[in-house]
């Protein structure tokens, strides 16, 4: 399909335009990016570097309920996801759309998750590429991602000064185009050389690097290392980290009964940093302080899952080094990986 | 400003002693102007050590945040001193875990680090974006001097100050063993004008306003995690049987934590604004724990973690206490 443009005069309109969808989109709530259901087109907000919650929340939510019961009913009320109906996520980054392509292989491996995947399948990404890398500590570019990449999405958009130059990249993209015709317009064609000129500029502005080669095979052989100990010693066991990943995609279940005999099981984010992350009925605990707790996300991202997928489960998005209050850098604990003997 | 040789001088001496087994400080960061806890175990480490502008975090918060195992059987256990750095504000969060007999006094050796302000690392970010090369911040007079790839930035000190910092009434330590410089005279003073302008709000702005506020909390725990009076063993947000507090997010539960965090701290938060800093959706916290630390002083004129052999607020009874805001 033929590339075409957006003026940023009409990005309004095709704002509009995609409200007869879920339409989600950056908004700011006082200084925070977050992705949120817009109704609005003045409500998005597209000039951010990225969001502080990945958008992973639109397909995978925080909280979500997978059906509700009630005292003296056999019956149980199951959430139908196709109720949520056509999503579009708009102007998400290319690590966040990665995260998603690289999070599916966990939800369609050994059971197919049918909400995850109902989700995944109503929902059409719209990227929207970085001309600057976000932020200081993005590494996309040693993970296999880079600011104009367009895996995972439907549609990629690159902010040209005054328009968008927009290339629809699958089916449900070239869909989407055909939705937002009225408001585009042929794209010049050297066009999609400038575009790649500014993409080479902004992976060239990636200052922080890891060379992952090795690093998978590598960690399962540092298990009693006392880096461990070293790089989880400031942790706070918060869940920043993990919750803001755009990978992480641990979740508990618990059944949450309310007053007259209702409830709902309900499925939400775990982090494997907590204190009751893997805690046993018993009492026991295989991750019992920080410093395996520590071990098991880098392992996990860097070794585990690799080791299933053949993919690292990491973007290199920077957020969990960006917000940790204690300056927990997973980049500095990979080069310690790398040189540990 | 603490002079570092003399700082790492005093750091090595307590390290080398028999009953000492840690000592906590900060260290450069690994990135721009940020700096990061230190957890120094012998004297060839001392040299990491620093202080500057850039050292906010609250070290008190890691005397209760220790995770022991077990110990195994035939061995006994490691009972040597933990030594932590403090300013003024952290040394009130030593000095109200001890009124709480969180541990007893000879556990700890408490370097004391007079302050003169600390920098707000969003504003310093804000303003230098860019810099990942390790960059230093110092305080010359009254400006925050930053140096960073060989150039070198000077920013008047109210810039990029914390907040906490222009009201802080403790600039130099209360609790301490050894102190590390000159005591610093206090520079500033709390008329509480943020807490007034949020006390005219009717209550249905003041839910608004909050419902904004907390609509946007990830319960990430970071809060909790990073505050040194948070240090129940036995959290009754951790509990799952019976479970207290649902996992589940939203503007209820969301709401449910917050309120019942800022109760716990009524009379105990020591204004160390630490949990503020670090929430990732930046929820105004202090704006809460602030509003109950006004009204205990007005109330009760009792200031959380100013006197160590003073009891807790809330094991307190006075006859004279006022009662005219009992219904």
């Amino acid at each position: 399909m033929a590339v075409k443009k957006l003026n940023k005069d009409k990005e309004k309109e095709a704002l509009q335009e995609l409200t007869k969808f879920r339409l989600i989109a950056p908004a700011k709530s006082d200084e925070v990016v977050i992705f949120k259901q817009i109704t609005d087109p003045g409500e998005a907000f597209l000039e951010y570097g990225n969001s502080t919650v990945p958008p992973k929340k639109v397909v995978f939510p925080q909280t979500e309920t997978l059906f509700r019961f009630q005292r003296g009913n056999p019956e149980l009320r199951e959430k139908n996801v196709e109720e949520e109906g056509t999503t579009v996520i708009f102007g998400l980054r290319p690590c966040d759309a990665r995260a998603m392509s690289i999070v599916d292989r966990l939800f369609s491996w050994d059971y197919e998750d049918p909400y995850y995947l109902k989700r995944r399948e109503l929902t059409t990404l719209v990227g929207l590429a970085c001309v600057e890398p976000p932020s200081i500590n993005c590494f996309c570019t040693s993970l296999g991602g880079s600011p104009f990449g367009t895996e995972g999405l439907d549609m990629l958009l690159a902010d040209m000064g005054d328009h968008y130059l927009v290339r629809a990249l699958t089916e449900k993209g070239e869909k989407l185009q055909e939705t937002l015709s009225a408001h585009l317009e042929d794209a010049p064609a050297e066009e999609e050389k400038k575009a790649e000129e500014m993409a080479a500029r902004a992976e060239g502005k990636i200052a922080r690097s890891i060379n992952t080669e090795g690093i998978p095979e590598k960690l399962p052989t540092l298990w009693e290392h006392e880096l461990w100990k070293k790089v989880s010693a400031a942790c706070l066991g918060c869940g920043i980290c993990t919750y803001l990943c755009p990978t992480c995609h641990c979740f508990d279940i618990q059944d949450e009964v309310e007053e007259m005999g209702e409830g709902r099981r309900a499925r939400m984010w775990d982090s494997c940093m907590f204190s009751e992350y893997t805690l046993h009925a018993s009492g026991h605990n295989p991750r019992p302080t920080r410093r395996e707790r520590t071990r098991n996300r880098i392992s996990h991202k860097y070794s585990y899952y690799p080791k299933r997928f053949e993919v690292i489960a990491c973007v290199g998005c920077g957020r969990c080094i960006n917000l940790c209050p204690v300056n927990i850098d997973i980049l500095e604990i990979l080069e310690q990986v790398v040189d540990a003997s | 400003m603490v002079d570092v040789e003399r700082l790492r001088e005093i750091a090595r001496e307590v390290i080398s002693r028999d009953d000492v087994r840690q000592l906590i400080g900060y260290r450069q960061g690994t990135y721009g102007f940020r700096a990061r806890p230190a957890f120094i175990t012998s004297p060839e480490e001392v040299d990491q050590l620093i202080f500057s502008p850039a050292c906010v975090n609250n070290l008190a918060t890691y005397l209760t945040l220790e995770e022991k195992l077990p110990v195994p059987r035939g061995q006994e256990p490691d009972l040597r001193k933990v030594a932590v750095m403090v300013k003024g504000c952290d040394s009130r969060a030593l000095v109200q875990q001890m009124e709480e007999k969180a541990y007893e006094r000879e556990r700890i050796v408490v370097l004391g680090i007079p302050c003169t302000g600390v920098v707000d690392m969003d504003k310093v970010e804000k303003r230098f974006p860019d810099v990942l090369s390790r960059g230093e911040i110092t305080l010359e007079g009254d400006k925050f001097v930053l140096s960073f790839d060989g150039q070198r930035e000077e920013v008047p000190k109210e810039e990029l100050l914390a907040d906490k910092c222009k009201r802080c009434r403790y600039p130099t330590p209360l609790v301490y063993d050894q102190l590390l410089d000159e005591a610093v005279e206090r520079f500033a003073d709390d008329d509480y004008s943020d807490v007034l302008e949020l006390e005219k709000r009717s209550a249905e702005e003041k839910w608004a306003y909050w419902e904004e506020k907390f609509s946007r909390c990830i319960r990430c725990y970071s809060c909790r995690n990073v505050c040194p009076m948070c240090y129940c063993e036995d959290c009754v947000l951790d509990r799952l049987n019976p479970q207290w507090m649902r996992r589940s997010v939203d503007i209820s539960e969301n709401t449910a934590y917050h309120i019942a965090r800022a109760y716990h701290l009524a009379g105990r938060c020591i204004q160390c604004g630490e949990c503020q800093r670090v929430c990732p959706v930046e929820i105004p916290l202090m704006e809460l724990n602030r509003k109950f630390y006004k009204d205990v002083e007005e109330l009760y004129d009792y200031e959380p973690g100013t006197d160590a052999e003073a009891p807790p607020l809330l094991a307190t009874f006075k006859v004279d206490d006022r009662e005219d805001f009992i219904l």
